[in-house]
C-alpha cells in the first residue's frame, strides 16, 4: 500500500519543483509546448477515430460467423434429411432381400422389436413428458442453471423406469447420444438446445413416471427443484411422436450365412 | 493559450489527415494516451502551482509515454500484456485523479 500511497501523495513530478528552485526560465520555449500539445490532440483524434472506425469491421466479422454457423446448421439439416430416406431404402431393401421363409419372419420380428429401442425408426405412443428450466436466479449464480449432467441422470433415470424411447427437445437418443455442455449451452447428438428442456419419454403409463419418481434421477430432480427453484413438471401425455435418431446410420452389413 | 491552441489543431489535424498508424504500434496507442492525459494534468497543476517548466513537461511527457508503452510491450512478449496495461492504467488513473482534484480546489477553491 505504500506505493499507492506515494502515488497519492505526489501526484506532479517532483522534477518540477526542482527545476523552478532551480531557474527562473524566461518564456520562451513555448513554441516546444504547443507542438507537443499538438501532438496529444493528434493523438486523441486518431485513437478516437480508430475505435470508432474499426467497430462496424468486428460486428461485421460477427455477423459472418453467425451467417456461416447458420449455414452450416442447414448443410447438417440436409445431410440428416439425406441419412432418413437412405435408412428407410435400406430397411426396404433389407426387407425385400430378406424373402419369405421362416428365418426371414423370425429376423423381421427381431429387427420389428430392436428397432424403436436402439432408436433407428420414428415411435409413436403414449409417455410422459417432463419440462425442465433454469431457476429464475440462474443468472445471479451459476449453479441455479440446468447442466449437461443433470439431463444426463434425467435421461438414464427414465431408461431406468423403462422408457422405450426418449429424446431431448426434439433430438432422440439412442447408444450414441452425446449430452455435453459445449460454452454456455447443453448439446444433445452436437446440437446445442434452447430453454426450456423438453424430455419426452415413450413407454409404459402405469409404471414409467411413478419409476421415474421412485428413482435416484427422481431424488436428484426433486432436489433441484426444491433447494435450487428449477423448474421441474412432469405429467403423462397420450401420444407422443419421436422422430428417428439420424445419427444411428448403417456402418457394417454383411450377406446373412443361413 | 498555445498550449489549447495547439491541442485543438492536433485534433483537427488527426481528423482532417487520417494519419494511419502502424498496425504494430496500435496496442500501445490508448496506453500513450493515458500517459499523455497524466502528463497533461500535472502540467496543469504545476502550472497552477506556478513550478512549470516546459523542459521538464516535455522530458516528464516523452518518457511517461516511452515507459508505459515499454512496459505494455515487455509484457505483451511475456504473456501478461493485458495485466501490465491495467496496471498501468490503475496507476496512471490515480494521479490524474489525484491532479485532477488539485487542479478543482486550485481553481474553484473547492
Amino acid at each position: 500500500m505504500d506505493l499507492l500511497n506515494q502515488i497519492i501523495r505526489q501526484p506532479v513530478d517532483p522534477d518540477y519543483a526542482i527545476a523552478a528552485a532551480r531557474e527562473h526560465q524566461p518564456a520562451q520555449g513555448r513554441w516546444t509546448l504547443g507542438v507537443l500539445a499538438m501532438i496529444i490532440g493528434a493523438l486523441f483524434a486518431v485513437a478516437a477515430l480508430q475505435t470508432t472506425r474499426t467497430a462496424p469491421a468486428l460486428q461485421l466479422e460477427r455477423t459472418e460467423l453467425i451467417n456461416r454457423v447458420h449455414s452450416a446448421e442447414r448443410e447438417q439439416d440436409q445431410l440428416r434429411g439425406r441419412v432418413t430416406a437412405l435408412t428407410e431404402e435400406i430397411a426396404t431393401l433389407r426387407a425385400a432381400a430378406l424373402g419369405d421363409d421362416h428365418a426371414a419372419h423370425t429376423l423381421e420380428t427381431r429387427i420389428n422389436a430392436l428397432d424403436p429401442v436402439v432408436g433407428t425408426v420414428p415411435v409413436s405412443g403414449p409417455g410422459v413428458l417432463i419440462v425442465v428450466d433454469d431457476s429464475p436466479s440462474a443468472a445471479a449464480d451459476a449453479r441455479d442453471r440446468v447442466l449437461d449432467i443433470d439431463l444426463q441422470i434425467l435421461a438414464n433415470g427414465l431408461w431406468e423406469a423403462g422408457a422405450e424411447a426418449v429424446s431431448i427437445n426434439g433430438h432422440r437418443l439412442s447408444n450414441l447420444t452425446p449430452i455435453r455442455s459445449a460454452g454456455d449451452a447443453i448439446t444433445v447428438d452436437y446440437r446445442s438446445l434452447t430453454r426450456p428442456y423438453r424430455v419426452e419419454a415413450i413407454g409404459d403409463l402405469r409404471t414409467l413416471q411413478a419409476g421415474f419418481v421412485e428413482s435416484s434421477a427422481g431424488a436428484w430432480w426433486n432436489d433441484l427443484a426444491q433447494n435450487r427453484q428449477m423448474r421441474y413438471e412432469i405429467s403423462d401425455v397420450k401420444q407422443l411422436d419421436l422422430a428417428a435418431d439420424p445419427g444411428m446410420v448403417l456402418r457394417h452389413a454383411g450377406r446373412a450365412t443361413s | 493559450m498555445i498550449p489549447l491552441v495547439g491541442l485543438l489543431a492536433g485534433i483537427v489535424l488527426g481528423i482532417v489527415l487520417e494519419p494511419s498508424i502502424p498496425q504494430v504500434l496500435q496496442p500501445y496507442l490508448p496506453i500513450a494516451i493515458v500517459a499523455a492525459m497524466d502528463a497533461l494534468f500535472g502540467a496543469f497543476r504545476a502550472y497552477l502551482e506556478g513550478t512549470f517548466t516546459d523542459r521538464v513537461f516535455v522530458v516528464s511527457f516523452i518518457s511517461n509515454v516511452l515507459i508505459a508503452s515499454a512496459i505494455v510491450y515487455v509484457g505483451d512478449q511475456i504473456g501478461v500484456g493485458s495485466q501490465l496495461a491495467t496496471g498501468v492504467v490503475v496507476v496512471l488513473g490515480i494521479r490524474i485523479f489525484t491532479n485532477a482534484a488539485a487542479i478543482r480546489r486550485a481553481l474553484f477553491h473547492a
